[in-house]
C-alpha cells in the first residue's frame, strides 16, 4: 500500500511538473492565444527588483484600464539572465512587443542585428508624443540615425551613503567636492570608527569606465575598434586603491561581495557599508530596503569629477521588429511617457522622468526618496559631460573579462601590473576575432 | 518489431500449403491484398509510435546535426550563420584559456565526485540491504535528495547553506570552531558541489541494492561454511558479482559528472575567479552571454568527443575487470 501510495504521488509530481514546464512555455510562445479578436494581447519583458515587478504590473493594470483593447503579458526576470533570456528569443525571433532595453553594448548589439523597430514613424505622426524632450536625451535612444528606444527615464552613477556613519567618523561629502584621496581617507575612518566597512567594493564595469573619463580618457576608443586608453597605469591605479583599501579592512572583497543577491540584500542596505557607487534609479530600492538608515546621494569622487560624470537613460522601451502589434506597443510607451500616474506609482525607479510638464508636476507630491533622487540628477545636470556611446557589439564580453580579471587581482592571484597587461591582451583577442 | 514478426509469419504460412496452390489461382489478387493488409498494420504500428518519432527527429536529431553545422559557423543568435571552418575549434584550442581553465575544473570535479558518488552509493546500499524492517521507508528517504536534488530548489538551499552566515558556518561557530568562507574561497568553492554531487547518491544506491538482491544467498552460505568471513565475502563475492552493475554505475555516472551544470550556475555561478567553472557552464555563457553560439556549439562536439571516449575507454577495460555469470562456464 505504501509503496503505491509512493508511486502514485511520485507520478502525480512529475506529471505536474511536466505540465508546469509546459504552461510556461505556453506563454513565452503565446502571441495570440486568446480567441477574441477586438483584444490585443502585447507580450512585454523586464528586468528588474522586487520593488519594480510590483510597480510595474500596477503601471500595467492603469495602461489596461485606460485601454480595454488592449492586454499585456508580462515577463520578468533580474538583470542577470534577463539578456540571455532575450538573446534566445530574438533567435527563435520571438522577441516580445515591447522590451526593456539597455543603453551601451546591449542597444548597439540589437541594432547592428535590426532586431529593434524604428520608432521615428511614431514620434513623427504623434502617437507617441515627445514633445520638448530634450535632444540629448533622445540622442542616447538613437543608433545608425534609427530611434530604437525612448528613454524611460535619466539616470547618473551615485554615490550613495549612509549618513549616520559618515557622521560617526566626523565625514561630510554632501556638497560632491572630494578627490580619490579623500574617498580613501574617509573609507578607512569610517572602518575605523563604526567596525563596519567604509565602503562595498566597487563595481569594475561601470566605475572603471567613470574613473577614465574623470581622467580625460575613455573606455573605448572613437569608432568601438580598441581600448580609449594607452596608460596602463590607469587600470593598475584603481586595481591598487582596492586592494589597499581592501588589505586594511576598509572594503570587502569578492567572498563578501558574492554572497550579495540583489539590491535589496546589499551592504549599505545592513548597515554594514558606509559608500555604495551605483546607479541614481535605484534608490527607490534602496531606500525602501535600508527601513530608517538615512542614505545620501553625491557625485562621485575626483577632482574632474563633473568630467567623469554623465546622464544615462535608465533604461529604454524598444519594440521588436518582429512585433505585429507595433501600433498598439507605440501606445503603451506613449503612455509610459505622458502618463502622470505611471510616475505617481513607479516614482524615479526607471529614472527621472523625461518631460518637463511630469517633472514638474510631480514636484508637488514628490516622496522623499523621489525628492532627493530629482534633485541628484538637476546636480548631475549642472556636473557632468556628454556620455560615450563607442561600445563595440564585444564589450559584455570584455567588461565580463574586466570583472574576473579584478576578482583575480583582488584574490591576489595576479598583481595590479598583471591584470592590467592581462586585460588589454585580451581585449585585443576578442577584438581582433 | 511487430508488424515485422506478422510479416514473416505470412511467407512462412503460404509455402505451407503448396497443394492448394493451383486450385486457388483465381484468387491470385488475395496474396497483394495481405500485402496491402500488412502495410496497414505497418502504418498503424508507426502512427502509434509516431509521437516518440517526431519528438527524436525534430527535438533531439534535427537539433544535434544543426549544432554540428552550427559549429563550423560564427553563429550569433540573432545574425545568419556564416560558414568558418575549423575556426571555432582552432580558437578553443589554442587561444582561449578559459576553455582549459574549464576544461580542468571539469576534469577535476567529474575525477573526484563520481567515485565519491559511486563509493557512498555503494556504501548505503550494501547497508539497507542487512536492514531487515521497513526498507521501503529508508529506501525512499534515501532516494528523496535525488529525486529533487538536480532542481534549481536544492541548489539554491546549497548556496544558503554554505553561505557566509549560512546553517555550516553556524553550526561550526556554536561548536566553537573557525568559520570559512566555504563559497568565496577559490580552494573550496568547488569541493562545496563536489559534496552536493556525492549526496544525490540515490540513484546509483537504488540499482547497486538491486545488484546486491541478485546475488544468491548461496554464495555467502557457502563460503561461510569454509570459513570466510564478511570482509572477506564483500571482495570475493559481492563484488566480483556486482561488476556488471559497478560498470553500469560508473557509465552513467561519468557522463552525468561530465554534463554537471545546475550546481555551478545555481550556487558559484562559475566563481570566484573561475574555480568552479563547469565546462557546461562556460558553453552556456559563450553561447547565451556573449552570444557566440557557433563556438558553444564546437565546445558542445568537444565535450561529445571527450565522453565518447571515456565511455569507450570503461567499455574496452570492463573486459578486464568485469564478471559475467554467463561466460563463467
Amino acid at each position: 500500500m505504501m509503496k503505491k501510495f509512493l508511486i502514485f504521488s511520485l507520478m502525480a509530481l512529475v506529471l505536474a511538473s511536466v505540465l508546469a514546464a509546459c504552461s510556461n512555455s505556453d506563454q513565452a510562445s503565446g502571441e495570440d492565444s486568446d480567441g477574441d479578436s477586438d483584444v490585443t494581447t502585447l507580450r512585454m519583458t523586464w528586468w528588474g527588483s522586487q520593488s519594480r515587478h510590483d510597480q510595474t504590473q500596477e503601471i500595467i493594470k492603469a495602461f489596461e484600464e485606460e485601454n480595454p483593447d488592449i492586454k499585456i503579458e508580462s515577463e520578468f526576470t533580474g538583470f542577470d539572465g534577463y539578456f540571455e533570456k532575450m538573446a534566445a528569443q530574438a533567435s527563435g525571433n520571438n522577441l516580445p512587443d515591447i522590451m526593456q532595453q539597455n543603453f551601451g553594448e546591449y542597444l548597439n548589439q540589437y541594432a547592428d542585428k535590426e532586431l529593434l523597430a524604428d520608432l521615428t514613424p511614431f514620434v513623427e505622426d504623434g502617437s507617441i508624443d515627445v514633445e520638448g524632450v530634450s535632444d540629448t536625451i533622445m540622442e542616447s535612444g538613437k543608433k545608425n540615425g534609427k530611434l530604437l528606444g525612448i528613454p524611460t527615464g535619466t539616470n547618473a552613477l551615485t554615490a550613495f551613503y549612509n549618513k549616520d556613519m559618515l557622521d560617526e567618523a566626523g565625514v561630510d561629502v554632501s556638497d560632491g567636492q572630494w578627490t580619490w584621496e579623500d574617498y580613501e581617507e574617509y573609507t578607512t575612518a569610517i572602518s575605523e570608527a563604526t567596525g563596519e566597512y567604509g565602503a562595498r567594493l566597487m563595481e569594475p564595469k561601470n566605475l572603471f569606465e567613470y574613473y577614465l573619463r574623470e581622467q580625460g580618457k575613455t573606455l573605448f576608443n572613437e569608432d568601438g575598434t580598441a581600448l580609449g586608453y594607452e596608460d596602463d597605469q590607469l587600470l593598475v591605479d584603481y586595481f591598487e586603491r582596492n586592494l589597499e583599501l581592501e588589505e586594511k579592512g576598509a572594503i570587502p572583497n569578492y567572498d563578501t561581495i558574492q554572497q550579495i543577491k540583489g539590491v535589496e540584500d546589499e551592504l549599505i542596505v545592513r548597515g554594514e557599508a558606509a559608500f555604495d557607487f551605483r546607479w541614481s534609479n535605484q534608490a527607490t530600492a534602496l531606500d525602501s530596503a535600508a527601513g530608517d538608515k538615512p542614505i545620501g546621494m553625491t557625485l562621485l569622487p575626483g577632482e574632474n569629477n563633473s568630467q567623469g560624470m554623465y546622464l544615462k537613460p535608465a533604461m529604454l522601451w524598444s519594440i521588436s521588429e518582429n512585433s505585429e502589434h507595433k501600433e498598439e506597443a507605440a501606445r503603451f510607451i506613449d503612455f509610459f511617457v505622458n502618463n502622470i500616474e505611471v510616475y505617481k506609482i513607479g516614482g524615479s525607479d526607471r529614472g527621472v522622468p523625461i518631460k518637463e510638464e511630469i517633472r514638474s508636476e510631480l514636484s508637488a507630491d514628490l516622496s522623499e526618496t523621489d525628492q532627493k533622487v530629482f534633485d541628484y540628477i538637476e546636480l548631475v545636470t549642472e556636473n557632468s559631460s556628454p556620455i560615450d556611446s563607442n561600445f563595440p557589439p564585444e564589450s559584455s564580453e570584455i567588461l565580463a573579462e574586466l570583472t574576473k580579471i579584478d576578482e583575480l587581482v583582488m584574490y591576489g592571484e595576479l598583481s595590479a601590473e598583471e591584470g592590467a597587461e592581462q586585460f588589454r591582451s585580451t581585449v585585443e583577442r576578442i577584438m581582433s576575432r | 518489431m511487430i508488424p515485422k514478426k506478422k510479416e514473416e509469419i505470412h511467407e512462412t504460412v503460404e509455402p505451407q500449403h503448396p497443394a492448394k496452390k493451383p486450385k486457388k489461382k483465381k484468387m491470385k489478387p488475395v496474396p497483394p491484398n495481405k500485402k496491402l493488409n500488412t502495410g496497414n498494420q505497418n502504418v498503424t504500428g508507426y502512427a502509434f509510435i509516431s509521437p516518440f518519432l517526431i519528438g527524436l527527429f525534430s527535438l533531439t536529431l534535427f537539433p544535434i546535426l544543426y549544432s554540428l553545422y552550427l559549429s563550423f559557423t560564427d553563429f550569433d543568435l540573432m545574425g545568419t550563420p556564416n560558414w568558418i571552418g575549423l575556426d571555432n575549434y582552432q580558437r578553443m584550442f589554442t587561444e582561449d584559456p578559459t576553455f582549459w581553465k574549464s576544461m580542468k575544473v571539469t576534469f577535476f570535479y567529474a575525477g573526484v565526485a563520481v567515485p565519491i558518488r559511486l563509493v557512498f552509493a555503494l556504501l548505503v546500499a550494501l547497508a539497507l540491504n542487512k536492514v531487515v524492517e521497513m526498507v521501503g521507508l529508508y529506501r525512499t528517504l534515501l532516494y528523496l535528495p535525488s529525486v529533487v536534488g538536480g532542481s534549481i530548489a536544492v541548489s539554491i538551499m546549497w548556496r544558503q547553506l554554505f553561505g557566509n552566515d549560512g546553517a555550516f558556518n553556524s553550526i561550526l561557530a556554536t561548536l566553537g570552531l573557525p568559520t570559512h568562507s566555504w563559497l568565496g574561497d577559490p580552494d573550496t568553492a568547488i569541493w562545496t558541489l563536489i559534496v552536493l554531487y556525492g549526496w544525490q547518491f540515490g540513484s546509483s544506491m537504488l540499482i547497486f541494492l538491486a545488484g546486491l538482491r541478485n546475488i544468491p544467498k548461496t554464495f555467502y552460505e557457502a563460503s561461510s561454511v569454509d570459513g570466510a568471513g564478511p570482509i572477506r565475502q564483500f571482495f570475493i563475492i559481492t563484488i566480483p558479482l556486482l561488476t556488471p552493475v559497478i560498470l553500469f554505475n560508473t557509465i552513467m555516472q561519468v557522463i552525468q559528472g561530465f554534463m554537471a551544470f545546475t550546481p555551478s550556475f545555481v550556487v558559484t555561478n562559475g566563481g570566484p575567479v573561475n574555480s568552479t567553472l563547469l565546462y557546461v557552464l562556460y558553453m552556456y555563457q559563450r553561447a547565451f552571454e556573449y552570444f557566440d553560439m557557433g563556438y558553444a556549439s564546437a565546445m558542445a562536439w568537444v565535450m561529445l568527443v571527450i565522453i565518447a571516449i571515456f565511455t569507450a575507454l570503461i567499455f574496452k577495460s570492463s573486459e578486464h575487470w568485469v564478471h559475467y555469470e554467463s561466460d563463467a562456464k
